[in-house]
């Protein structure tokens, strides 16, 4: 060989210019209110060698800090050094249960998956989980909740819950089971009954199972996330997932209701027109804009577009093979929350505790993003209802989660309205449970 | 007996460790190649994560090769005086840079993860592996490097 190392060094140097085609993960996320509402902005898909990462820190709640809220609102913690509180529940005699769960151990399949794993562990997002349900009862002076006690026990990481009549559902991970519940039981120590299987392992990518009963208590539905972010795991271990199941109550037999979602956390009946309302989050790794989480009504048989697209007809260029079938079907969810907000509770405002505004509308818990520079989300929103449809832009209502330095001292899950129209947000960095109320007058 | 002015200094009893670890990174390197091809034929995503896999460990048992050959290189100048000595040196960094690259690339998810970026690059490490290679067994067995008499 003749070759002069320089003529090669020059040709490797060409080489290495076509490989660096690809950008690095300097996007910065522009703003927010611009993907909020029916008609988000969405910019083009990006691909990346390292993609946009922001973590926030973990730091947690020093001695007497709280989140911020509005001026004639205030806030206090009903329940600290809870073990991971994801959903909060309240039952009909007023009573306060707080779910207490974390992920199941996930199986190493690809290297990122280390990396995730020690990032996580970073943002504080790998705590042990109590899987447990904790009561709470009798809220004194200071707001703190005086009875506390171990409502349910030995559960497999667990999220939403439901009361129909005397029978308790909760759906673990892998599984929705029945315990019998008699008024003002402060403890179940009667085994439960499995109603259903539920997807769950062995990746169990998405764990958190939503619930809600309709309105006749006839069926039970339960929102079931995909176990991969876009399918990159196989067709095979999507089955039955990314899917709002309804259940049979009698017979424990289930449908897919509503597909294409792909993680729903979060499942209401609208009061006014009693439809089913749905949170759901959306895919990552293709740009600090993309794609935005959302708010959405749920139409029985509907497809909402994951994988194969996004708000309608948005193609994901990572998935292969195709559906253009699925796809011209999809349908464009009603109400955008921006990107990586990550929302994983809500709940529609009945009560009279708090300004007259807020009737009517839904509050969001917003996890916050870890895959978006500038951070987003780590706040409790309320998005305005009038008709039974959203009416106006989300407002911040509950800040503070995050401090001046972009740490983050506790992030929000799930929300609930408490039987004096307080709103209730579990925390589970902060292992707390905040109560909003109006302040005296 | 080694010719003493072209000895491997990274050696074992006499036996050099770099040619002992080498083959490994070239055949995970090689086989990478083939998963994507693989993924690109079946769109398959398990062939993926073994192009992955396999990238990774490349990477991780060439930097134990690349500390040998580094040892022998800048060790002995009479090897560095060798023109093979140095197409291999800077073939193989190239090609490195590339896989470290690549197993981004390859840590996408879906479709994009190989397709296109991810099989150009595994292709160009094989095809400078090829050239690298032969550099390297002309130093071995052109010029006696690390043989003995």
């Amino acid at each position: 060989m003749r070759l002069s190392p320089l003529t090669f060094l020059c040709a490797a140097i060409a080489t290495l210019g076509l490989a660096g085609c690809s950008e690095v993960g300097g996007d910065v996320g522009g703003d927010p209110a611009r993907q909020i509402g029916a008609n988000p902005y969405l910019p083009e898909p990006r691909e990346y060698l390292l993609p946009p990462m922001h973590i926030a820190p973990a730091i947690g709640w020093s001695k007497g800090e709280t989140p911020s809220v509005p001026q004639g609102m205030q806030v206090h913690a009903l329940a600290t050094g809870l073990e991971h509180p994801r959903f909060v529940y309240v039952l009909p005699n007023g009573d306060v249960l707080v779910v207490e769960a974390n992920a199941p151990k996930a199986p190493i399949n690809r290297p990122k998956d280390i990396i995730m794993g020690w990032v996580q562990n970073y943002a504080g997002t790998h705590a042990k989980g109590g899987n447990r349900i904790t009561l709470l009862r009798d809220i004194g002076a200071d707001g703190i909740a005086r009875t506390r006690t171990v409502f349910l026990d030995h559960l497999n990481s667990p999220f939403g819950v439901a009361l129909v009549g005397h029978d308790f559902y909760v759906a673990n991970t892998d599984a929705l089971i029945r315990f019998p519940y008699e008024d003002g039981q402060t403890s179940i120590t009667a085994p439960g009954t499995k109603l259903t299987d539920l997807p769950g392992g062995p990746i169990d990518h998405h764990w958190t199972k939503s619930l809600t009963a309709s309105s006749d208590g006839t069926k039970l539905y339960v929102g079931v996330g995909s176990n991969s972010n876009i399918m990159e795991n196989g067709l095979v271990a999507e089955y039955e997932r990314a899917a709002i199941w309804e259940v049979d109550r009698a017979t424990g037999a289930h449908r897919i209701f509503a597909s294409g979602t792909r993680n729903p956390t979060g499942l209401q009946f609208e009061p006014q027109t009693g439809k089913l309302w749905a949170i759901a989050n959306e895919r990552d790794e293709i740009g600090p804009d993309l794609v935005p989480d959302y708010l959405t009504s749920v139409r029985d048989g509907g497809f909402y577009g994951w994988p194969y697209s996004y708000y309608g007809q948005h193609l994901d260029p990572r998935v292969k093979p195709q559906r253009p079938d699925l796809v011209a079907s999809a349908i464009v969810p009603d109400y955008a929350l921006s990107s990586h907000v990550a929302p994983l509770g809500f709940a529609f405002y009945g009560g009279t505790n708090l300004p007259g505004s807020y009737r009517g509308g839904a509050f969001v818990g917003e996890h916050g993003s870890w895959d978006r520079n500038p951070l987003n989300g780590y706040k409790v929103v309320f998005v305005p209802f009038s008709d039974g449809r959203p009416s106006g832009p989300a407002q911040d209502v509950v800040t503070g989660f995050l401090d001046s330095e972009n740490r983050a001292r506790g992030r929000p899950v799930g929300v609930a309205v408490d039987a004096s129209g307080a709103l209730l947000i579990a925390d589970d960095l902060g292992d707390t449970v905040w109560r909003v109320t109006a302040t005296a007058s | 007996m080694q010719n003493d002015s072209l000895r491997s200094v990274a050696h074992v009893g006499g036996h050099p460790i770099h040619p002992m670890l080498v083959p490994f990174p070239i055949a995970c390197f090689f086989g990478a190649f083939v998963t994507d091809l693989a993924y690109w034929w079946t769109d398959s995503t398990q062939w993926e994560t073994f192009s992955v896999w396999l990238l990774s460990a490349g990477m991780v048992i060439a930097g134990f090769a690349v500390i040998a050959g580094l040892i022998d290189f800048i060790g002995n100048k009479h090897i560095r005086a060798l023109r093979p000595a140095w197409f291999h040196v800077l073939g193989n960094a190239i090609a490195l840079i590339l896989s470290l690259i690549n197993a981004f690339v390859h840590s996408r998810d879906g479709y994009t993860a190989v397709i296109p970026t991810g099989l150009i690059l595994s292709t160009l490490v094989v095809l400078i592996l090829m050239f690298t290679a032969w550099s390297g067994w002309s130093m071995v067995y052109r010029h006696g490097v690390g043989a003995s008499v």
